[in-house]
């Protein structure tokens, strides 16, 4: 009796297991599939006013990369603060921390809600690039302090305390025996968060694209075109947009963040390297 | 109590409290300078709180609370005057379980002399190599030096830790139990370094083993729950004890 349950125990994880495995390899295999005929260099490289994807590509990338630059040191410098300095026992310390937490579960449209009337009116940033790297950032600053203090937990409380007891300040025991060891996992947390937003629409719905097609915007204050955004308005009011043509737009958005993985990973792997241990 | 010799430390009614535990009750102890001096006791009773205090380190423990002096050279080490780098420079630790830094071996022992604001390649390189002369461990280590610290056996770590702390050049050795994670012969080989640094640096070291405190010790201190019920030369601590339970705690009648 207890084999056999032994038995159907592990047919019942081994076939979830599986389950997850092909909806992971399925779905961008589906979307490669269908995509891939459509796609070719031009797409790449040519103006979306002659059906290429190029300024949406390049929206993309900016967006993430500014978004990055914004909440990566502020999410990096907060997880710090909350796992080496914050007294745990302060009612101040678990305020923030649950407002984190709470900040991870608002909807993205909700949070394109905040983001149009206080970036985009209150603070007069209008429809712009800005604005979507800071209302994106509210939704990749939970995944990154998330993230980053995990790793930062991870390290060993006797590096601090050697350091210390050699004469170091908390910040030089941090800075020099924590931070090195905790980087591949904080390094980890950006991409995470680099994943979560790539593809998201509500968010920079009202507050970094316009409807119109543009070309490359001339300044940050100016609005932007991305793959997600051009998906779905394409999707959603050109009668024209093929689904091969849609899916091809797809397999682009996969690419860029497949390769802003890859770089991301190689960085890290770069510096897992040298600091060895 | 102890004869003519110069006092290095003294503790003057010491009290420490993590949260509302008293773990340190009003302690007077008097650490002679260049000496050995071994802190023995049950577990539990406060002998690490007791190291840890004497360095500030015991502060890094949250809603911990100190009262009372220690005087380091006459002055007192919790003023607010004091720059707490330069005392934990001053007064190093060694700790109960070793913990090398994420690091070469090199780099372990220069880590300290770098944050006191020493870069010179070379100057290092002296200190490196002196520090681990000193702690018996360049033979096994020369070839090796920018190897991962954690690539050497657990005694070899622990020498390393002491060798890492000598690179600051501070007076006063705090070594809390250092043997207790090793094998006999590391034992061996750290209670022989201990034997080499003794007469260069004031030495304080909690131990569990009465044998070792008795082998390497000059002074013994017993303490119990919180108060030094005993003091004096390790050979009328464990010859000729005054208190009863020191008398009790030597023969073993509990621990």
């Amino acid at each position: 009796m207890r084999k056999l349950k032994e038995y159907l125990m592990i047919t019942l994880v081994s076939v979830q297991g599986l389950l997850v495995i092909s909806v992971a390899v399925l779905l961008p295999a589906m979307i490669f599939w269908i995509g891939s005929p459509s796609l070719s260099l031009k797409l790449f490289t040519s103006s979306v006013f002659e059906g290429g994807l190029f300024e949406c590509i390049m929206g993309t990338i900016w967006m993430l990369l500014g978004t990055i630059a914004i909440s990566g040191p502020i999410g990096v410098l907060a997880a710090i603060y909350l796992v080496e300095y914050a007294p745990r026992s302060s009612k101040i310390v678990r305020v923030v921390d649950q407002s984190i937490n709470n900040l991870a579960g608002v909807p993205s449209i909700v949070i394109g809600l905040f983001g149009y009337t206080f970036f985009s009116y209150h603070l007069k940033l209008g429809i712009s690039l800005l604005s979507g790297w800071l209302t994106l950032s509210l939704m990749t600053l939970p995944i990154i302090i998330r993230g980053s203090e995990e790793a930062l937990r991870m390290i060993p409380y006797s590096f601090r305390e050697a350091a210390i007891g050699l004469g170091a300040t908390k910040w030089e025991a941090v800075r020099d025996n924590v931070l090195p060891v905790a980087a591949p996992g904080i390094a980890t947390s950006i991409i995470l968060a680099v994943a979560r937003i790539a593809g998201e629409v509500a968010a920079i719905l009202f507050t970094a694209c316009v409807l119109t097609m543009r070309g490359l915007p001339d300044s940050i204050l100016e609005p932007v075109m991305t793959l997600s955004y051009y998906l779905f308005v394409m999707l959603v009011t050109s009668p024209k947009f093929s689904i091969s043509k849609a899916f091809a737009t797809a397999t682009v958005l996969l690419l860029v963040v497949i390769f802003l993985v890859v770089v991301a990973t190689a960085i890290r792997t770069y510096y897992r390297r040298i600091w060895k241990w | 109590m102890v004869r003519s010799e110069k006092i290095k430390i003294e503790t003057i009614d010491l009290h420490v409290w993590y949260r509302d535990l008293h773990v340190l009750k009003g302690v007077n102890m008097q650490i002679p300078e260049k000496r050995v001096t071994a802190i023995i006791g049950p577990s539990g009773c406060g002998k690490t709180t007791l190291l840890k205090s004497l360095n500030r380190m015991v502060e890094l423990v949250e809603d911990s609370k100190v009262k009372g002096q220690v005087l380091l050279d006459g002055v007192n080490i919790y003023d607010d005057s004091i720059d707490l780098t330069e005392l934990r420079k001053r007064v190093g630790m060694v700790f109960q379980k070793p913990n090398p830094l994420p690091k070469s071996i090199y780099e372990n022992i220069a880590y300290g002399p770098r944050i006191h604001g020493i870069n010179d390649k070379k100057e290092l390189d002296k200190i490196v190599e002196k520090c681990l002369k000193e702690a018996g461990l360049w033979d096994e280590v020369k070839d090796r030096l920018n190897d991962s610290a954690f690539n050497l056996s657990i005694g070899q770590q622990q020498r390393l830790c002491i060798a890492r702390t000598l690179a600051v050049n501070p007076e006063v050795l705090l070594m809390d139990e250092p043997c207790s994670a090793l094998d006999p012969r590391s034992t061996m080989k750290v209670e022989e370094l201990i034997e080499k640094l003794r007469g260069t640096y004031t030495i304080v070291i909690v131990t569990h083993n009465m044998q070792q405190a008795q082998r390497i010790s000059d002074y013994t201190a017993f303490i119990y729950y919180g108060k030094i019920v005993e003091f004096g030369p390790t050979e009328d601590i464990f010859l000729n004890p005054k208190e009863k339970l020191t008398r009790d705690y030597i023969k073993g009648k509990f621990g």
